[in-house]
């Protein structure tokens, strides 16, 4: 049962999100200077009109906010103002996978990398291993992801070889991206295992363990890692909106078809409705992200209820 | 939490996590394509009555075919390593017949040029009446076509049509409010065709802060009633197979009805007395000029005629431009804008046709079988992909997944300069300054002067854009057949401090603040900074950059807010008139406030001069103007650059920047596509001994320039 009240409570709360987003973005986008059928060459004044009918734009601002919020209700985001041979809903059907198979990867990688050199460091303390891997791991959060992305062109497409310089369509193409997605977010998790595996491996329920007889792999990875685990757990939700959001400057550089990449474009041309799809299916994702990590922390740590969460 | 959740909910997790990576994955496999490029930038559409760009250009050229098609008339370079392009025969078999006086023109169409077949629709011949539909389909209101100008502006009538404006005697046609589809501008309504009466207004509505001027007018439009004399349909009309005669032709000779019509019946007066009834007021979609009014009509199915409103030397290069190309009225109708571009309907008439599209990824092109001269065709599939970055581009075509790359960042030039595969090619483009002579103190000719002089171009080409681009003095480039271009004052800033005394600023002093515009780019940047410098220097100006994003930058420039002003200009035809006409009293592009009336009379006469070597006097006389008042100052010309594979055959630079895809070739098979260019046998000449007379857009037409 309070389970049920949660999620209803949380779909109230994003349903209001949602529309707040939606609001402030319509207005925001508005008023910025320029509009979508602006460009260097001048449109005659009758032509122009024209468009800006079939568009809608020529009726009052408040009537075009009204309506458009209608159609988005029905999940009609309407046609792209840029892109015109689609809906918006074709080009986010279309983009969404891209950019979730990137995300899951990413996410993956950050997941292994992150805990593994966590786990070790935090086991060989002081060893060369807990250096290095921790050193990596701020170079990882400290280097931003585009000069990274640059580097690893450079060095694994140009001098080794081994991987193509971009495109979409195969494993090899996504592993590059995704590394470089991943890799601040594999830092700081590094860090928040170290952290939390030190925290417990000095509890007294370790020792105990220890004086049980049993191996060091299985207390490390059986007693150990689930304590240590916990703050990983609250930190899946902001590292799932980092990576979904911060795609968007790698989308360009690895020329991958996905979200990021129709995101900045409807920014800088003025595609309104695409624009507005983009925004609102990324709110969506957060929320919903965030939804499942709280459920999940609840899972995980029993000293959580979910009653604290909602 | 019961304990269970506990106890699963790590394998659980496992489990979907393991999902979500097999999903990621997984992917289709994907038969490479014979030769991919980058493109520069996704297409908008591949509507071509809707497409404006030069990424579009290369996509319609590959699926459609206008009439006419720019290619190579040698296979020879010139002593610049060019070669002339010229618009030759494609769907039109030969070159038009042209009147006398230069405004009529008579295309034969190709007996073999067919459409291609697409769910059951297509396979046809192209015929005079795709091009009469496809023209009226352009200009019809509704299309909003932002391109339409290259037809409205040269037809006779056509621009009336396009704007919607109807005048009392008019000869009109009026769609009545029964289309299919509302939305859908085609298939149209029932059309009733007549003379326009009389147009009764209702008086204009009150102002409305609420509104615009433009909306006001909009409604009030809605509210008119149109009096016209229907004519009686022709008895043996509908007759004879011809897809124009559908819409039955009337006989204008006869007396007609009287009847009354309104786009918004229930708001609309009805017309006094004086007409005697006539019924209740029809509600109607467009009263619109009757298209038999506009220059172009079909003779027979195999002959075009085209009338101009003034003498045209240029239209042969409009001809071969995509926003005339046919598309196919069957596959228009049936699926409607834009579902009739989808890959899964749409038919075409071009040397390839649509296979797929991924949005901001590729567009994949196969040979269309049913080309009139698809025997040519050497590549059987094209990917053209929408690759943004410069960067990435450049990555991709030395790693080998590029053919062609149709641009490169400008940091790498200098040391891709000598290799032998990197192409450069004076373009029909000119990068200059707009300067706003409505704001003190550049109103005063004498500074502008000085600040031309002021600037040392050879400098900005040698030191910033490095290219190959050269120093220009004028505002048409170099490379127009006939054309000797009229030159402003070269650097000297000896002459450029004295011209600024004499306005008044000795050695700049007194002399305001002057501000450099332009829109977030690294090029622009940089030169503005240079620019900036030179005038300090040289003059004493005080400069201030001004760095906006390119919807406040086109805003700013619309509505004069600014001091100097960076632009470019891509010519839409190799003509001098392309660049001139821009600067015309209250022209759209002029967005300088400069306004002269002895410029303006030279264009309009150069507009009607039927003597070629006149008119380019003319049109020179008018460049002296601009180049004496300079509201504008012109910097530097660009240069074309691409990077082709040495194996590809039949890409040739050119100062249209137009690579018909329909005839290169690959040297060897295919496998060879992706070895170094060492391991590629020598072989034919790109072109056939005798070129195919077909394909290639003359007119780069994009003019958001880099």
């Amino acid at each position: 049962m309070p389970l049920l009240v949660f999620l209803l409570k949380r779909l109230g709360w994003m349903l209001l999100t949602l529309w707040v987003v939606y609001t402030v973005s319509f207005f925001l986008m508005r008023s910025v200077p320029g509009g979508p059928f602006d460009s260097e060459k001048q449109i005659p004044e009758p032509i122009r009109r024209n468009i800006e009918a079939r568009y809608r734009f020529d009726r009052p601002l408040i009537e075009q906010y009204g309506r458009h919020l209608w159609d988005t209700l029905h999940l009609d985001f309407g046609p792209s103002y840029k892109l015109e041979d689609y809906t918006v809903n074709e080009i986010l059907a279309e983009g969404f996978p891209v950019s979730a198979s990137l995300g899951i990867f990413a996410l993956t990688f950050a997941l292994t990398l992150g805990m593994t050199a966590g786990v070790v460091s935090a086991v060989r303390r002081q060893s060369v291993f807990d250096f290095s891997f921790m050193a990596l791991a701020t170079l990882g959060v400290a280097v931003p992801n585009f000069v990274l992305a640059s580097l690893s062109v450079v060095l694994f497409v140009f001098v080794l070889g081994w991987l193509p310089a971009a495109g979409w369509g195969s494993l090899q193409q996504i592993v590059l991206p995704a590394l470089c997605l991943a890799a601040p977010f594999a830092g700081y998790i590094a860090r928040l295992t170290r952290t939390g595996m030190l925290e417990v491996l000095n509890q007294d329920y370790i020792r105990t363990a220890y004086a049980k007889g049993l191996s060091q792999r299985r207390v490390v990875l059986r007693h150990a890692l689930r304590g240590a685990v916990l703050p990983v757990v609250s930190y899946l939700g902001p590292a799932t909106a980092g990576i979904l959001t911060g795609s968007l400057v790698l989308e360009r550089i690895f020329f991958l078809p996905g979200m990021g990449s129709h995101f900045i474009e409807a920014a800088l041309q003025r595609d309104y409705t695409l624009a507005m799809g983009t925004v609102l299916v990324y709110t969506l994702l957060l929320f919903t992200m965030n939804t499942l990590v709280d459920l999940a922390y609840c899972i995980v740590d029993p000293r959580v209820r979910l009653e604290q969460q909602a | 939490m019961p304990p269970w959740i506990r106890r699963v909910f790590p394998y659980a997790v496992l489990a979907s996590g393991l999902a979500a990576v097999a999903w990621a994955a997984f992917f289709g496999t994907l038969p490479p394509a014979d030769f991919t490029f980058s493109n520069g930038d996704e297409v908008q559409t591949v509507d071509p009555a809707k497409a404006t760009g030069q990424p579009e250009n290369r996509v319609l050229n590959g699926l459609f075919e206008g009439l006419l098609t720019n290619m190579p008339t040698t296979d020879q370079p010139d002593e610049q390593r060019l070669v002339p392009m010229e618009p030759q025969p494609a769907v039109a078999e030969s070159l038009p017949e042209i009147s006398e006086d230069g405004r009529v023109y008579t295309f034969k169409l190709r007996p073999s040029a067919r459409w291609s077949e697409n769910n059951g629709l297509g396979g046809r011949p192209v015929t005079a009446d795709d091009f009469v539909w496809s023209w009226r389909r352009t200009l019809h209101p509704d299309t909003a076509s932002k391109y339409a100008y290259q037809l409205s502006t040269y037809l006779e009538n056509a621009d009336k049509y396009n704007t919607g404006l109807v005048e009392e005697g008019d000869r009109v046609e009026v769609e009545l409010a029964d289309r299919p589809d509302p939305i859908q501008p085609f298939p149209r309504g029932t059309i009733v065709r007549g003379t326009l009466r009389r147009i009764v207004r209702p008086p204009a509505p009150a102002a409305d802060p609420a509104e615009t001027l433009e909306q006001r007018e909009t409604q009030w439009r809605r509210r008119w009633t149109y009096v016209v004399e229907i004519k009686p349909v022709l008895p043996d009309a509908g007759q004879g197979g011809r897809v124009e005669t559908h819409e039955s032709p009337v006989d204008w000779a006869a007396e007609g009805n009287l009847r009354a019509f309104s786009q918004d019946p229930e708001q609309a007066e009805q017309p006094g007395a004086e007409f005697g009834s006539l019924g209740a007021i029809q509600p109607c979609v467009h009263v619109l000029l009757d298209f038999g009014q506009v220059g172009v009509r079909a003779e027979d199915e195999r002959t075009l005629i085209v009338t101009l409103r003034n003498r045209t030397p240029y239209f042969n290069s409009l001809a071969a431009f995509y926003t005339l190309f046919p598309v196919h009225r069957e596959c228009v109708e049936k699926y409607g804008t834009p579902r009739w571009t989808k890959p899964e309907n749409i038919v075409s008439n071009g040397p390839f046709q649509l296979q797929f599209r991924r949005i901001r990824d590729r567009i994949r092109m196969v040979k269309n079988p049913h080309y009139w001269n698809a025997d040519q065709v050497a590549l059987n599939v094209i990917d053209v992909l929408a690759v943004k970055s410069h960067t990435t581009g450049l990555s991709m075509y030395l790693e080998g997944q590029l053919d062609w790359a149709s641009n490169v960042p400008k940091l790498m030039i200098p040391e891709l300069l000598p290799r032998d595969d990197f192409i450069t090619a004076p373009a029909l483009i000119t990068y200059f300054y707009r300067v706003n002579v409505t704001r003190p103190p550049l109103d005063n000719v004498l500074v502008r002067r000085a600040l031309n002089l002021a600037i040392d171009k050879r400098q900005i080409c040698e030191r910033v854009t490095k290219a190959g681009e050269r120093p220009a003095s004028s505002l048409v480039p170099p490379g127009m057949a006939g054309y000797e271009a009229a030159l402003c004052g070269q650097f000297d800033i000896a002459e450029a401090r004295r011209l600024l005394a004499e306005a008044g600023y000795p050695g700049g002093r007194g002399l305001p603040k002057v501000e450099i515009l332009y829109n977030t780019d690294d090029n622009h940047r940089a030169i503005a900074e240079v620019i900036g410098q030179m005038w300090k220097e040289h003059l004493g100006i005080d400069v201030e950059l001004k760095n906006v994003e390119w919807g406040n930058y086109l805003d700013r420039q619309r509505e004069l807010d600014y001091s100097v002003s960076r632009a470019g200009w891509i010519g839409d035809y190799p003509d001098p008139n392309t660049f001139l006409d821009m600067f015309v009293t209250g022209g759209g592009q002029n967005q300088t406030g400069w306004s002269h009336p002895g410029y303006d009379a030279l264009i309009a006469q150069a507009a009607a001069e039927p003597d070629p070597e006149q008119r380019m006097r003319q049109l020179h006389e008018a460049e002296r103007i601009l180049m004496d008042e300079l509201p504008i100052l012109p910097i530097y010309y660009y240069v074309s650059i691409n990077m082709v594979k040495p194996y590809v055959r039949g890409f040739s630079a050119n100062i249209l920047d137009t690579h018909p895809l329909h005839i290169l070739r690959l040297d060897g098979n295919a496998a060879s596509a992706s070895l170094p260019a060492e391991a590629a046998s020598p072989s034919e000449p790109a072109s056939p001994a005798e070129p195919p007379s077909s394909f290639v857009p003359a007119v780069p037409a994009e003019t958001d320039t880099p």
